[in-house]
């Protein structure tokens, strides 16, 4: 059986959304080299003049709610919490100008200030159209969900995970965080192309029901927004590293990494999409097991991926408690979320391939 | 002594007190640890570590046939392991030991929050601070109302937003999010609840497994299931009088492409009885469509095929002629073994161990199935005479051929389509290769936990979402005049605890401006230090 239309137009559509990503990236890196540029100028320029540190203050404040990050080696955070202007500077004084809601309002889209921010959301928003049109076209043709083996469950959830860039980026204006959560997709994504592919073809009787349909979606919206959240940890601990050095008098670094927002900011951010993914995860593991039952008749049998998945559930729930446990907040809790992350991994990766189960169904033989 | 030694000989003496803790005080102590949040951390990890060996470690109640490859693999380790409990993990001592002690952390720290909630949520907000501005987000203002006037228009405000509130003489407090709390508890008395379910099922339920080849019937009794697993407090009378009768099974493979031989899907077409002298119901029995009769559930977990022999003896007398069912050993051909014992046999009992090839083909002279659909079956069998042992007393597969006592006959190993038949040497008999019929292996599985379990399982994640949804929060305005009855300064203040993703700082933004208007104020808001002089300027003017 050779691949239809459908399925060799699903493949060239992967391949451009793989390139448009790629561009993306270079875009997004010159935006973030371009402001490390102007940074490091009126840092020459900087020690002349007194003011200055005054207008880094009102930068960062400005950063802590949801814009662009400002130098995140400014002169602390100036406590954006003392000031109800919060993120919308002008929204009060005119009473009439303001209406109720328009301090949220003003924080809801944002469009990149710069030129190569905005080609790279352009770029990551068409690589994205075609991605699902790939997974789309693919679903058409094999008359099924789209997630039926490891090269489409992969293509699946890096979709997810550049789904919730994209929106991350829309609402919190989080345009530097376009290239470290693309570099991810695009690996994941070039090895599912050159190494995983798998033709178009049927379910195996076993997944034939529509619970494929809720389990695995469920699955899917988790992983993507996991992985985004895993990502963002990681740019927490380095921006956290880097304040900590600042803070130890030690020489604030330039370059990329210092364009980077406040650890704080990324902190919430990174729990943020856990307080979405868990709930999704949860539902996802309720719905296998409902599956379970009407397939091999228990809801819970300790097979393999299930164990794992509930080795995941555990330690991203130890996460979610070390945020509220003194000593335990912050370096601690991202390593725990760096954990829990591992672990998903391994049951994504390790478990799919190479243990056997009954949760055999990569393809991959 | 100067003062900080006296200082220190006091701690030294409340470390010797706390020494001596009473069997009470340690208890009290013991059950503080138990509850702590970072027992409950550590205990976390602890699951989550115990339940790894599981994973990567054949499990007796999964797999117990790759159990016993291991032990033939590593028969020095094995047993140690064994003693471990590590082929049964999840039944162990001390996995059970770690997952109960953070359910009584977990009890310990939900059950008393949930009576303080229950107190607290009874209880009007408290007083408004004095000084506001000392709280996480502020705000200031001026107006020109007097004070009285401000906090009803705030009032008005925060009522409007839902908040409770309570207020007196130049103050007003509110507090909204009772649901955050309510989600927190919920979801953790929900898992509570699943453990529960989960002991309930492992005390009443049961599960058992049998084959059964086309034209066979199952009647739900322990003895009539090749195995049975019943929970802790069933007994035989305990089952469900149903029966279960296999009429046809049928199979579809892919034909072509690169998933050739891949199953496409299954189907057992069977009859049921809900009660004994009931009448029959048909059932098409499918993956992902099991039977549910009597609140037992019937799964179709497998299938294969049984050849049909008859075997003459040597007196000329028809000793055999049934379906044996054999055992698939690869998936891409279902080339299943098994073996057929004839111990009616004279003048020697007879067996036969061998393969039966739905589409036989020969590759370098072996034979191969090439196929899993019976397109050209054929049976390969080995012949022995002898005494099968079974009278031993030792209890032997159906599925094994013990020929320790046998003889093998020469045969000429040719592979027998339906109808051929084998004359065995010396007069022993003759046995013929009848034909084949399907066999569907079913799983009956009964467990009283599982709507217990959906249900706590759904409740505990609606808790999660609303937990992460609502946040608790307070918010406090003051307002005091200046004396010449003119201008009056307002204090908006707010804090939350339980703001777990941010979002409050806009909220309150929002309604610090909300409430400017309301109480007409015309000041511009800002940092409260600013605010002040604003404030002085408006008393000047």
């Amino acid at each position: 059986m050779s691949d239809s239309g459908l399925a060799i137009a699903s493949n060239i559509t992967l391949v451009l959304a793989i390139a448009a990503y790629g561009v993306a990236m270079v875009a997004y890196a010159f935006d973030l080299a371009a402001r490390a540029r102007r940074q490091a100028a009126a840092a020459d320029a900087a020690p002349a003049r007194a003011g200055t540190p005054a207008l880094v203050g009102a930068a960062a404040g400005v950063a802590a709610a949801g814009e662009l990050p400002g130098p995140s080696d400014g002169p602390g955070p100036g406590k954006p919490g003392t000031t109800i202007t919060g993120s919308g500077g002008p929204a009060m004084p005119g009473g009439p100008a303001g209406p109720g809601g328009s301090v949220a309002s003003a924080a809801r889209t944002r469009w990149p200030a710069s030129g190569w921010a905005r080609a790279g959301f352009v770029l990551t928003c068409l690589g994205l159209a075609s991605h699902v049109a790939s997974i789309t076209m693919r679903g058409i043709d094999e008359h099924r969900v789209p997630w039926g083996n490891m090269y489409e469950f992969i293509a699946a959830i890096t979709c997810a995970a550049v789904l919730v860039l994209v929106l991350a980026s829309a609402r919190f204006g989080a345009y530097y965080l376009g290239l470290f959560v693309l570099l991810p997709v695009v690996l994941a994504l070039a090895v599912d192309v050159m190494v995983i592919y798998t033709p178009a073809g049927n379910l195996v009787p076993a997944l034939q029901s529509y619970w494929i349909a809720i389990h695995v979606t469920a699955m899917i919206v988790a992983l993507g927004l996991y992985i985004f959240g895993a990502v963002v940890t990681v740019l927490y601990l380095l921006a956290a590293r880097s304040e900590r050095m600042a803070k130890a008098g030690g020489r604030p670094g330039g370059g990329i990494m210092a364009q980077l927002p406040g650890s704080q900011v990324l902190d919430r951010l990174s729990y943020r999409s856990v307080l979405f993914a868990f709930p999704a995860w949860t539902f996802a593991i309720i719905a296998g097991a409902i599956w379970a039952d009407h397939a091999w008749g228990r809801y819970w049998g300790w097979d393999p991926k299930e164990t794992w998945s509930f080795i995941t559930w555990l330690v991203y729930a130890a996460y979610l408690h070390a945020r509220a446990t003194a000593g335990w907040r912050g370096h601690r809790a991202a390593v725990i979320h760096l954990a829990g992350f591992a672990c998903l991994l391994f049951n994504v990766v390790v478990i799919n391939l190479w243990v056997t189960g009954l949760h055999s169904y990569a393809g991959m033989h | 002594m100067t003062p900080g030694a006296a200082g220190r000989a006091a701690g030294t003496a409340a470390r010797a007190g706390q020494l001596r803790l009473g069997p009470a005080g340690w208890l009290r102590w013991t059950w503080r640890q138990l509850t702590s949040m970072r027992t409950a951390l550590v205990l976390l990890f602890l699951l989550a570590l115990a339940s790894i060996p599981g994973s990567i470690l054949p499990q007796e109640g999964i797999d117990p046939a790759a159990v016993s490859q291991y032990y033939a693999q590593h028969p020095a380790l094995a047993p140690f392991l064994a003693r471990l409990s590590a082929f049964d993990v999840f039944g162990a001592p001390w996995f059970a030991a770690i997952y109960l002690l953070l359910f009584a952390s977990l009890a310990g720290c939900v059950l008393p929050r949930a009576a303080r909630f229950a107190r607290s949520a009874r209880q009007p907000p408290p007083r408004a601070p004095r000084h506001l501005d000392r709280l996480p987000q502020a705000a200031r203002m001026a107006t020109a109302a007097p004070p009285a006037d401000a906090i009803e228009a705030a009032r008005r405000v925060l009522a409007r937003r839902r908040f409770r509130l309570r207020s007196a003489d130049g103050w007003v407090s509110a507090e909204k999010g009772y649901l955050h709390e309510a989600g927190n508890l919920l979801f953790h008395l929900a898992l509570l609840g699943l453990l529960a379910s989960v002991a309930l099922g492992g005390l009443f339920g049961y599960k058992g497994d049998r084959l059964l080849v086309a034209g066979q019937t199952y009647a739900n009794t322990p003895t009539s299931m090749d195995v049975f697993r019943p929970g802790r407090l069933v007994t035989a009378t305990d089952l469900q009088p149903f029966s279960v009768t296999l009429r046809r099974f049928s199979a579809g493979y892919v034909s072509s492409g690169p998933q050739r031989g891949e199953p496409a899907w299954f189907s057992a077409s069977v009859s049921y009885t809900a009660s004994y002298g009931g009448r029959p119901r048909g059932y098409d029995l499918r993956v992902n469509h099991p039977l549910n009769v009597d609140g037992v559930q019937v799964f179709l977990i497998g299938h294969g095929y049984a050849p049909v022999f008859k075997v003459t003896d040597g007196t000329g007398r028809v000793v055999f002629d049934q379906p044996v069912p054999f055992i698939p050993v690869e998936q891409s051909g279902l080339t299943s073994a098994g073996v057929v014992k004839v111990p009616d046999a004279r003048p020697r009992q007879l067996g036969f161990a061998g393969v039966f090839l739905p589409t036989a083909v020969d590759v370098d002279g072996r034979l191969a199935s090439a196929f899993p659909a019976p397109l050209l079956p054929r049976v390969s069998l080995v012949a022995y005479a002898g005494n099968l042992g079974l009278n031993g007393g030792q209890p032997q597969s159906v599925y094994s051929l013990s020929t320790s006592r046998m003889r093998r006959l020469p045969l000429r190993p040719v592979p027998l389509a339906p109808g051929q038949s084998i004359k065995l040497p010396d007069g022993l008999g003759r046995l013929t290769f009848v034909g084949y019929r399907q066999w569907a292996s079913l799983a009956i599985t009964y467990d009283p936990g599982q709507l217990p379990a959906l249900a706590s399982a759904l409740t505990a994640l609606a808790g999660l979402v609303l937990s992460f949804l609502v946040r608790r929060r307070r918010v406090f305005v003051r307002a005091a005049g200046d004396g010449s009855g003119q201008v009056t300064a307002v204090d908006v203040g707010g804090l939350t605890r339980s703001d777990a993703a941010g979002g409050f700082e806009a909220e309150f933004a929002d309604l610090a401006g909300e409430i400017m208007r309301a109480i007409g104020g015309s000041t511009p808001a800002g940092p409260i230090a600013g605010e002040v002089a604003a404030v002085a300027a408006a008393k000047g003017e």
